[in-house]
């Protein structure tokens, strides 16, 4: 009973998630500064934020309804923390796995983007209200192809485990490459599940103030924030397992070890794409979306059925 | 001072996200604020994130005069950000009323509205000056026993 408090609460779960993710947006934000050519923020920079936040009034606008606006960054918070413990993160095993946790992974980690849409659409506030509907867009757009993308290697090794395509992979490691362009699309999708640049359509500060997130203030953007740092790590923690499944059977600390290098390649490749590429239009957007990334999704699910037959024959 | 509060005056001063108002500048100081936030001065490495919200905004950095037409919004921007909260005035118009000074239109400097906690001269202040005028709020955040923000000001009265 113990071990399963330390697990949820300490170790992998609340503190160590927490931690990691101000550290992983501590990289991305020090890369960023680095491909920018100026130094960067100090290394207790989304620490200092975290708790200057916290330690701010909270502002609940007249307008908004107080219920939902207070619940959803915990909602947030509680999604993503919950999508954690199904992810394999140092070994084959998760802290809890069944057949199909591959799917409640993905739609845990679709909360957090409903939270930012019912927040903002109740905030009442215009710019909320038009960023709110812009995520949920959004969300019709990137969905589709990272839920084909995953599939995909799921369907290789015939299991909606996560844990048991770790197993699978790890004995047929050469199928791995042929993931790679589903990677690459699972890429792009997650940078739209996070709003990061060139899909930060949202929260576009030029156009709409801060979308969503316009009329938070104080302990509750505190959380909204900290539960995007969370998601960032617990997608990154997602690709990292289902497309760079290798290095499971080293013991705790070299597995640890990895399993850090990997999430942190993944973010590396976040905050590339976020420094090359500008802001998206939503229509321009959603017409990437559905003619470049689906299709490509889908192409790359029937090379898999081929190359599933080809080698069960 | 507590623990606690050393620790939130910490994060304070670590961690100040600023909110750009042209109160009715002639655009030259507000060109040099966009300046000091790009790479060349990179105020990101003290933490200082522009932020589009008065919400998430700690310091209100303003630039010009108060025109009679902004003295309103200006009050309601302050109003809705979240304490503490500061603001910064940039440039001998946000100080003064600079060179428009006893027009018929316009009121003062920023403190003719709202409180101010640091000026910062120079027509228009140079991007150096600005991020030294910031540090110095910062510093003097230090000091205090906790960050408080300064008593209100007498709104003094826009005359014709
Ligand atoms: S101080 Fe000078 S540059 Fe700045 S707004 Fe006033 S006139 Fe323009």
């Amino acid at each position: 009973m113990i071990n399963v408090f330390f697990n949820i609460l300490i170790f992998p779960g609340l503190i160590f998630l927490s931690i990691f993710g101000l550290g992983a947006e501590y990289f991305d934000r020090k890369l960023c500064a680095k491909l920018q050519n100026r130094v960067g923020p100090p290394w207790f920079q989304p620490l200092a934020d975290f708790i200057k936040l916290l330690a701010k009034e909270n502002v609940i606008p007249n307008q908004a309804d107080p219920t939902v606006f207070t619940l959803m960054p915990v909602l947030a918070f509680t999604a993503t923390l919950t999508a954690f413990f199904y992810i394999p993160l140092w070994q084959t095993k998760a802290l809890s796995s069944f057949n199909g946790d591959l799917i409640v992974v993905l739609y845990l980690l679709t909360i957090p983007t409903l939270t930012f849409f019912l927040g903002g659409w109740y905030a009442r506030s215009v710019f909320s209200m038009i960023g709110a509907a812009r995520s949920i867009i959004q969300l019709f757009a990137y969905e589709i192809p990272l839920f084909l993308a995953i599939l995909a290697p799921a369907m290789m090794a015939g299991t909606l485990s996560l844990s048991e395509m770790t197993v699978f992979y790890g004995s047929h490691p050469w199928l791995v490459l042929l993931n790679l362009v589903d990677f690459v699309i699972a890429l792009v999708a997650l940078l739209g599940k996070l709003e990061k640049t060139p899909f930060d359509i949202p929260e576009a500060e030029t156009e709409i103030v801060a979308g969503c997130l316009t009329e938070y203030s104080g302990r509750l953007l505190a959380f909204f924030r900290i539960a995007i740092d969370m998601e960032m790590v617990v997608g990154s923690s997602l690709l990292a397992a289902v497309f760079l499944p290798f290095g499971f059977n080293f013991g705790f600390a070299i597995g640890f070890i990895l399993y850090l290098v990997k999430v942190l390649f993944v973010v590396a490749l976040l905050s590339l794409a976020r420094t090359i590429v500008a802001r998206l239009r939503i229509d321009q957007m959603i017409n990437f979306c559905w003619k470049i990334v689906a299709p490509a999704a889908f192409l790359m699910l029937v090379v898999d059925l081929v190359v599933k037959g080809l080698i069960s024959r | 001072m507590t623990l606690m509060s050393k620790i939130v005056n910490w994060a304070r001063i670590k961690s100040p996200w600023i909110i750009h108002f042209n109160t009715g500048a002639c655009n030259a100081c507000d060109i040099e604020i966009i300046a000091s936030l790009t790479p060349t001065y990179d105020i990101e490495r003290f933490g200082i994130l522009l932020k589009g919200t008065p919400r998430h905004a700690d310091v209100l950095v303003c630039s010009g005069p108060v025109t009679r037409q902004i003295k309103d919004r200006l009050i309601r921007i302050y109003e809705q950000m979240a304490e503490p909260k500061f603001v910064v005035a940039v440039g001998t118009c946000a100080c003064s009323g600079g060179v428009f000074r006893k027009c018929y239109n316009v009121g003062g400097g920023i403190d003719s509205a709202i409180p101010v906690s640091v000026y910062i001269p120079g027509c228009p202040a140079s991007p150096k000056a600005i991020i030294d005028g910031v540090v110095k709020l910062l510093t003097s955040l230090e000091e205090k026993e906790a960050a408080a923000p300064p008593k209100t000001a007498e709104a003094v009265e826009i005359k014709g």
